[in-house]
């Protein structure tokens, strides 16, 4: 119902000339689909409850100290982060052009004067600002949870992983519009989506375990492999910004403070921002070659 | 600074030092014309160059005094028991380790060295076969160097029954007691440093509520006996060691009623107490938020460890090495410890688990043959792994350690943990302004567009089913 509604793209060209306004127009329908649609809903709910879940839990009892470092509270949002923000994107991202396509609505959006790439940035940054919105109001809850037991995290910390997480959210997103580019049917695009949510979150890191205790993998290595996976990146990003070290991390995270010093932040922040990039600019090419809606 | 010659006591005979560069020479003649046993206020001023002291004299800077030894030698030496030196600053030491320059060294004691800024100094204040000493209200900040090049903020060599309290270092090597006996040590605080307090060979001595933060190792005992650790606080120090209690071969110590938290690991035990029949007592300390609350090398034995409070370590206890920690008693008199990640119950209501606290982490015994391995914490993957554990108890490791009857209320452990709880409004306001940005977008972009004159929102008519 509400997918459909939204389809009041202007055909008028004086309103909307430019590239730039097509993408906003576009942006905002997708924005406004978003909000209104029970996943996307049911993900913000479930993310708001579990952050305030995950406050409370770790503050309880014995209470923090106001501790402003690396905290239990940190740890426990950043384990949660990590299970569903990614998944939250990329279902979000995978839904979205594939589900078009099987609804037979894509038709009838090209046929509107927009170009595929338009049509690709513009569903892309309607989500991701949906999804940001999404975020920030569980962390606000979460924020409010915290400023109300007095302590865990503190400000300067809890906004660093209120921007990384949505830097995350927006590579997944990224992933995920790529399936859906990819994939003939939304439960397709959502299936792989599920899949790459798998390898992302559990597979690549028990298959790195597995090898660093079967193989004996030097640090080097290990790092190496590690932060090609945009969580890990994403989780050292956060403990780097907080703590200035990773060091918390053990040996490999040791050498990598050593090793890189100032550098590894940017490091980590880049391998997040190629995860967005690199599957975005994929997704408008591969849109834009095929042939068939 | 010119200063007013009435502020000069009238019982001081030669002339004043007000004047620029004034010299040590100056107030070595005011000892030279002084009796032993004399208080000699010096007059306010900078003196330039070194000053050795050979009479039991006072000497009272009023604390608008500086003796800049101009970033040679040892600025101040003390050569004669009886002298005090109170309220100055002494400054720029040499800095070559050759000769181990100092702000202030005593070569024989007892000396009382009090309310004195020492700083930009390889090493501090020097206590050398200075028994008896007091070294009090001073200040002691070393020189800019790399870690490695710094020297010992407060040092004491051979000087038994000395005190040292209510001293403030930061930026130095350690604060180091070498082959000193029945010291009182308290109420100081070390930061920014390698070892807080470091005892070597040191016996017999009391050490309390001083504050250790930011170190390397907040207090290192080594090969030293019979030593009291109680209310001290041990805060954040997380070097290369990273421990906030270090006990090495140590026998017959007690550790009570002090604030653990948030070092790298907390408590390490090495081989401690080393000696058959000796014993370590470890009770009611406030252990929290380390990395890994209690560290203990697989030999290690015969440590009481009762009634402290273990809340929210990532790990609350290991082993360091293949082993466990099955030699000490984790119990006293029926009255164990508190472990925040208890998860048995309390049937009788007298606040002591039915069910013996036995931490076996799948994890974390991974860890302990792979390090590397501890990169994935914090992540979902060390979740499935304990789960893994959980669901399949052939792959549970054996316990590190058995706690009989774990507490299942905080204990009272006297220790210094208050802090400072500010920030909260700060994080309301964050709150608020989140939850205000992110529904200010919503309602802006959320609504529909408005239309362009000519045009009329297209709706569909069909109605279809989304696709969740």
């Amino acid at each position: 119902m509400s997918m459909l509604s939204s389809v009041s793209i202007k055909t008028n060209r004086r309103s909307y000339s430019g590239f730039g306004a097509s993408v906003a127009a576009l942006a905002r329908r997708e924005f406004r689909d978003a909000l209104s649609s029970r996943w996307f809903i049911l993900f913000t709910i479930a993310f708001a409850v579990l952050t305030i879940g995950v406050s409370f839990v770790s503050l309880s009892g014995v209470g923090s100290h106001g501790f402003s470092g690396f905290s239990k509270t940190s740890a426990g949002l950043l384990n949660l982060i990590m299970l569903i923000v990614p998944l939250m994107a990329l279902i979000a991202g995978a839904g979205t052009i594939a589900g078009e396509r099987e609804r037979g609505t894509l038709v009838y959006l090209l046929s509107q004067p927009v170009s595929r790439t338009e049509v690709v940035l513009g569903k892309y940054v309607g989500l991701a600002c949906a999804l940001c919105c999404s975020l920030c109001l569980g962390f606000a809850v979460s924020a409010a949870v915290i400023a109300w037991r007095a302590g865990g995290v503190g400000v300067a910390a809890f906004s660093l992983l209120i921007a990384t997480t949505c830097a995350l959210a927006l590579a997944m997103l990224a992933v995920g519009l790529l399936l859906s580019i990819i994939s003939r049917r939304a439960n397709v695009a959502v299936g792989l989506g599920l899949f790459v949510w798998l390898v992302a979150v559990f597979a690549s890191d028990l298959g790195l375990m597995a090898g660093t205790v079967l193989f004996r993998l030097r640090v080097q290595d290990v790092f190496a492999l590690a932060i090609v996976n945009p969580l890990q990146a994403f989780k050292m990003a956060v403990i780097v910004g907080m703590n200035a070290s990773l060091d918390v991390l053990g040996p490999v995270g040791a050498y990598a403070t050593q090793s890189f010093g100032s550098a590894l932040p940017w490091m980590l922040w880049s391998v997040i921002v190629l995860w967005t990039v690199i599957p975005l600019s994929l997704g408008v090419v591969l849109f834009a070659r095929k042939g068939s809606i | 600074m010119r200063v007013a010659r009435a502020m000069i006591p009238i019982f001081m005979l030669t002339m004043c030092a007000g004047a620029l560069g004034a010299s040590t020479e100056e107030i070595a003649r005011l000892i030279d014309a002084a009796d032993a046993g004399a208080t000699i206020v010096v007059p306010p001023g900078v003196y330039e160059g070194h000053l050795s002291i050979k009479k039991a004299v006072t000497l009272d800077g009023d604390g608008r005094v500086t003796i800049d030894g101009g970033g040679e030698g040892t600025v101040l030496t003390l050569l004669a028991p009886g002298i005090t030196i109170r309220g100055m600053t002494v400054r720029g030491s040499g800095s070559g380790v050759e000769r181990e320059p100092a702000g202030v060294r005593a070569e024989t004691g007892p000396v009382v060295i009090e309310d004195v800024r020492v700083e930009d100094t390889l090493f501090g204040i020097d206590l050398r076969e200075a028994p008896g000493s007091v070294i009090r209200r001073n200040v002691v900040r070393g020189k800019h160097l790399e870690p490695g090049r710094r020297g010992d903020g407060i040092r004491l060599w051979w000087s038994h029954g000395c005190t040292v309290e209510e001293n403030d270092v930061a930026g130095s090597r350690d604060m180091v007691f070498w082959y000193s006996e029945d010291l009182t040590i308290a109420r100081n605080t070390v930061r920014d440093s390698r070892y807080g307090l470091h005892f070597m060979y040191s016996h017999n001595t009391h050490v309390s509520e001083n504050v250790l933060s930011n170190n390397s190792v907040g207090v290192y005992l080594m090969y030293s006996n019979s030593i009291t650790l109680e209310r001290n606080r041990l805060l954040n120090n997380r070097g290369a060691s990273g421990y906030g209690v270090g006990l090495k071969d140590c026998d017959d110590i007690v550790v009570t009623s002090n604030a653990i938290l948030a070092n790298r690991v907390g408590l390490y035990v090495d081989n401690s107490p080393s000696s058959a029949d000796s014993t370590g007592v470890i009770s009611r300390n406030y252990i929290a938020f380390n990395e890994t609350g209690l560290l203990a090398t697989p030999i290690t034995h015969a440590n009481a460890i009762s009634e402290n409070a273990f809340v929210e370590n990532e790990e609350q206890a290991a082993s360091h090495g293949r082993g466990d920690l099955s030699r000490n008693d984790f119990a006293v008199n029926g009255r164990g410890n508190f472990w925040s990640d208890y998860a048995g119950f309390d049937g009788d209501g007298d606040a002591i688990g039915e069910v013996a606290y036995e931490p076996r982490s799948l994890f974390f015994h991974l860890l302990a043959s792979e390090p590397n391995l501890r990169l994935f914490i914090h992540s979902p993957a060390q979740q499935a792994i304990e789960f893994t554990a959980r669901a399949l108890p052939e792959l549970q490791p054996t316990p590190i350690l058995t706690d009989p009857s774990p507490l299942t209320a905080l204990p009272i452990t006297g220790a210094p943990i208050e802090m400072s709880s500010h920030g909260s409004r700060a994080m309301g306001a964050l709150a608020a302004s989140l939850a205000g940005v992110s529904a200010l977008v919503v309602l802006s972009l959320g609504r529909a567009p408005r239309l362009a004159p000519a045009g009329r929102p297209i709706r569909a008519t069909g109605k279809q089913e989304a696709s969740a």
